[in-house]
């Protein structure tokens, strides 16, 4: 229970968790760790995205997280998480911990994403949840060269597969529109024989050495 | 709160699917159904997203982005298509899944797409809770039954094509290379040839094979054997000269015309530098003999004895053939044989009056069951009866007596035309069928009132009744006293509707079919029957004079709140099975079957199983609507 005792030492006089985010918490303490070897079929991995004020790190706040979750390769809608921080920062957190288990996590851009997340998760609930995080930032141009070959923008990505999205730059619209890109990302992984979370997570770092970033 | 972002992703689903038809009509409920159960999915291109291969297809799909081809695999292509794109908002695969079987088609992905799919539990309960969705669906495989139509067709045009007309060429008739020797072969060869070919004529050629000369069988007698010609010298001496030639490009009415007229039977065809392409015999041409509707009503009604009237039956088939091919539909198709029929019968009693003393009576000639409802197919037995009324004081008793040997008579004549004698002796020369208008009614009253088993299958087989023969006045009066009868009858009518869903069916709910003991479906006990008999209740409940099923279905549907599109379908289903049963028959004239209503549903193509299962779910529905009204 060290993660509550910190919690509450860190919350101060913040306003108490609810008693839910705090089951939520709880819950997400005692899962084991996720299967990386598991086929992509079997697995579940889980899109999140953050609205933030800016783009500067140094700067900028997180203002809502969106998650949509990956099933076997499916997309599936209620399996959806969106919150604003404000006005309960922890409980949003929290949330979305629900909804991702401590299954893999696929962004685009980890640098940014990764960062203020974890900066938000270490503020707000006392500690950094370790996951495996996938960034489509580098297995995109990795996986589908002949579309484009160096690291690029969502935008630009979302125009070469011709995927749209209800509402841009929103956390959950982005996310809705990652998800799909991961949809494309698995079935041309598995053609490489990248076919588990662990073989992507390699994947990615080779293609970062290559890339010398 | 991560319900909200539920619904928003729900939500953006369905303004997707909003873009299209059939969802952009389906209902709010319906749709939101659709758009929470959808989950979205990648195809590579090349990958195979559903194959036939794959079983019973688990999922519905609907593209969200992407193209997706469909193509026919197996031998026989199915429908019109061989291959067809499917782009956003189309979906697949729509007859498989409903009928619960595989694919016809394999569904690849052409380029990278995305799909939504949805479980075929989820899309079967989709078709319950909307009937936009339904409607969408059932129109769709009742294009497909056009499909079905239209390659039925093409099979008949091939079996049609064999029959060619009076116009076909002689290039095309042809169907020998031609024997031929040369003008200075011994005569003995070419006769030992024309022995051992069987030939009835040997062609004579110069060295560019341009005919010279013809030797028929028929100059053998004459010119070889009474002339004592000695057959060591050549052929050339023997044949006629400057035989009778005619361009390939000649129709066979020309041959005919150019036989008449020089009283030959072989011609010799050649092509536009003379030279020989084969020979065209008189057989060749008589069997051209070419049918037409128009030539057998005269036929028929020019028939001076039973010969000519038998013969005028054989037509009746062969046409019903030709229209087949024709593309004509069941409805239709069964409407001309019925015609042809009715004329027939009619021309039989003309002529059985011709030798009976009818005078003094007053009479309708009745036809009763399929025949009562112009849907008789091609083995159909006699269902007739006679309703009748003295005048100027003939007693009731004499004119019955008079009536029942011209009947007789008339039965006779018509098992001799084809249509055999009914076993359950339904039949005008039936004293119990020969009846007043007053003793028919009190014969259909006692049946109302007392519906037991025999009564309501009395019910099913008289209530079909129309005048073929006669004074149609008789009918008239009989069927709105019918009708009056019958309408405020509730409890008749629920035990004509209990006895009808006896007979479920034949849908299996792990296999497609129920079989019979020998493999096969009934199509008419198990099949026409269900909507025959729906037919009959609702248009008795309603009022409906026609006798005819489709009709009876069209008139009631209207009346009692069934849309136009659902009874279309009803109607498609019935008209198919119609088809079908038709057809069995049709192919089944070369080795008189017995039952020729049954069909073994293997035998049947891919397409045709599927609409096949289709018309009976609309049967069900029938049977079910039946159900609910009457609470049984």
């Amino acid at each position: 229970m060290s993660w509550l005792s910190r919690l509450k030492t860190a919350r101060g006089s913040a306003q108490p968790l609810s008693p839910q985010a705090e089951r939520t918490l709880r819950a997400w303490h005692a899962l084991p760790e996720a299967a990386l070897d598991r086929p992509h079929f079997e697995s579940r991995y889980v899109v999140v995205n953050t609205e933030a004020t800016g783009l500067d790190l140094e700067r900028d706040r997180l203002l809502a997280v969106g998650a949509v979750g990956v099933d076997g390769g499916l997309l599936h809608s209620p399996d959806a998480f969106y919150a604003p921080l404000e006005p309960a920062p922890a409980e949003a957190l929290a949330g979305l911990l629900g909804l991702t288990g401590k299954n893999p996590l696929v962004v685009f851009n980890a640098s940014f994403n990764r960062t203020l997340l974890e900066r938000a998760f270490q503020t707000q609930l006392a500690f950094t949840p370790s996951f495996v995080w996938l960034d489509l930032y580098f297995l995109l141009p990795s996986l589908f060269p002949e579309k484009l070959a160096r690291p690029a923008r969502l935008g630009d990505w979302m125009a070469a597969f011709g995927i749209e999205t209800f509402q841009r730059h929103h956390a959950l619209g982005d996310a809705w529109a990652i998800a799909q890109l991961f949809l494309a990302v698995q079935a041309r992984a598995l053609s490489f024989a990248v076919g588990t979370p662990a073989a992507l997570a390699d994947h990615q770092h080779a293609f970062r050495r290559k890339l010398k970033v | 709160m991560s319900t909200d972002a539920a619904n928003l992703l729900v939500g953006a689903s369905t303004d997707f699917l909003r873009n299209f038809s059939p969802f952009n009509r389906m209902e709010a409920e319906a749709l939101g159904f659709l758009a929470e159960r959808a989950v979205l999915a990648f195809h590579a291109r090349g990958s195979d997203i559903l194959t036939p291969e794959m079983g019973v297809p688990r999922y519905f799909y609907i593209v969200q982005r992407g193209k997706v081809q469909a193509r026919q695999t197996g031998a026989a292509v199915v429908t019109e298509y061989a291959s067809l794109s499917l782009g956003p908002g189309e979906c697949f695969p729509i007859g498989a899944i409903s009928a619960r079987r595989p694919s016809t088609n394999a569904y690849v992905a052409v380029e990278d797409s995305f799909c939504f799919q949805i479980s075929a539990d989820d899309f079967l309960h989709l078709m319950q809770i909307s009937p936009v969705f339904h409607l969408f669906c059932t129109q769709y495989i009742a294009s497909l039954l056009n499909q079905s139509r239209q390659q039925l067709q093409t099979t008949f045009a091939q079996r049609a094509a064999d029959q060619q007309t009076m116009t076909t060429t002689l290039g095309k008739l042809i169907k020998k290379e031609p024997v031929f020797v040369a003008a200075d072969t011994p005569t003995r060869a070419a006769l030992e040839r024309m022995n051992d070919l069987r030939l009835g004529c040997m062609v004579v050629v110069d060295e560019d094979r341009r005919p010279v000369g013809i030797v028929t069988q028929s100059d053998l007698l004459p010119r070889v054997i009474l002339a004592g010609f000695e057959l060591a010298r050549p052929i050339g001496e023997l044949m006629t000269a400057n035989p009778h030639q005619l361009p390939a490009t000649a129709s066979a009415y020309d041959a005919a015309l150019e036989m008449a007229t020089h009283g030959v039977r072989h011609l010799l065809v050649v092509d536009p530098d003379g030279i020989l392409k084969g020979v065209v015999s008189e057989r060749d041409l008589f069997s051209l003999q070419r049918i037409s509707l128009r030539q057998i009503r005269a036929g028929i009604e020019n028939a001076a004895n039973i010969e000519a009237l038998q013969r005028a039956s054989k037509d009746i088939r062969q046409l019903a053939l030709n229209l087949i091919a024709q593309g004509i539909g069941a409805e239709q198709l069964t409407q001309f044989i019925s015609a042809l029929n009715d004329a027939l019968t009619r021309r039989i009693i003309v002529l059985a009056r011709e030798q009976h003393d009818l005078i003094g009576i007053d009479f309708g000639w009745f036809a009763f069951g399929s025949e009562g409802r112009h849907e008789q197919t091609l083995s159909t037995d006699q269902d007739n009866g006679i309703v009748f009324r003295t005048v100027e004081g003939v007693p009731v008793g004499e004119a019955r007596q008079r009536l029942l040997a011209f009947a007789r008579k008339v039965n006779e004549d018509l098992a001799a035309c084809g249509f055999p004698l009914c076993r359950g002796n339904i039949m005008a020369s039936n004293p119990d069928l020969c009846l007043t208008l007053e003793e028919w009614k009190s014969r259909f009253g006692d049946w109302i009132r007392e519906p037991d088993p025999q009564a309501l299958l009395n019910a099913s087989i008289f209530f079909d009744f129309r005048v073929l023969y006669g004074n149609e006045r008789f009918g008239d009066q009989l069927r709105s006293w019918l009708n009056r009868s019958v309408k405020g009858n509730t409890a008749f009518l629920r035990m004509m509707a209990a006895n009808a869903l006896k007979v479920l069916p034949p849908l299996g709910r792990i296999r497609d079919f129920v079989l019979e003991d020998d493999g096969t479906i009934d199509l008419k006990k198990s099949g026409a029957r269900l909507f025959v008999d729906v037919a009959r209740i609702l248009a008795l409940r309603i009022g409906v004079n026609s006798s005819s099923t489709v009709q009876r279905l069209r008139e009631a549907g209207a009346k009692i709140g069934v849309s136009p599109e659902e009874t279309a379908a009803i109607v498609d289903g019935f008209n198919f099975i119609q088809l079908l049963r038709l057809r069995s028959q049709h192919l089944e004239t070369e080795h008189e079957a017995a039952d020729d209503n049954r069909v073994t549903p293997e035998s049947l193509n891919e397409l045709d199983r599927r609409i096949l299962k289709e018309a009976f779910r609309q049967a069900r529905k029938l049977q079910l609507r039946l159900k609910l009204d009457y609470q049984l």
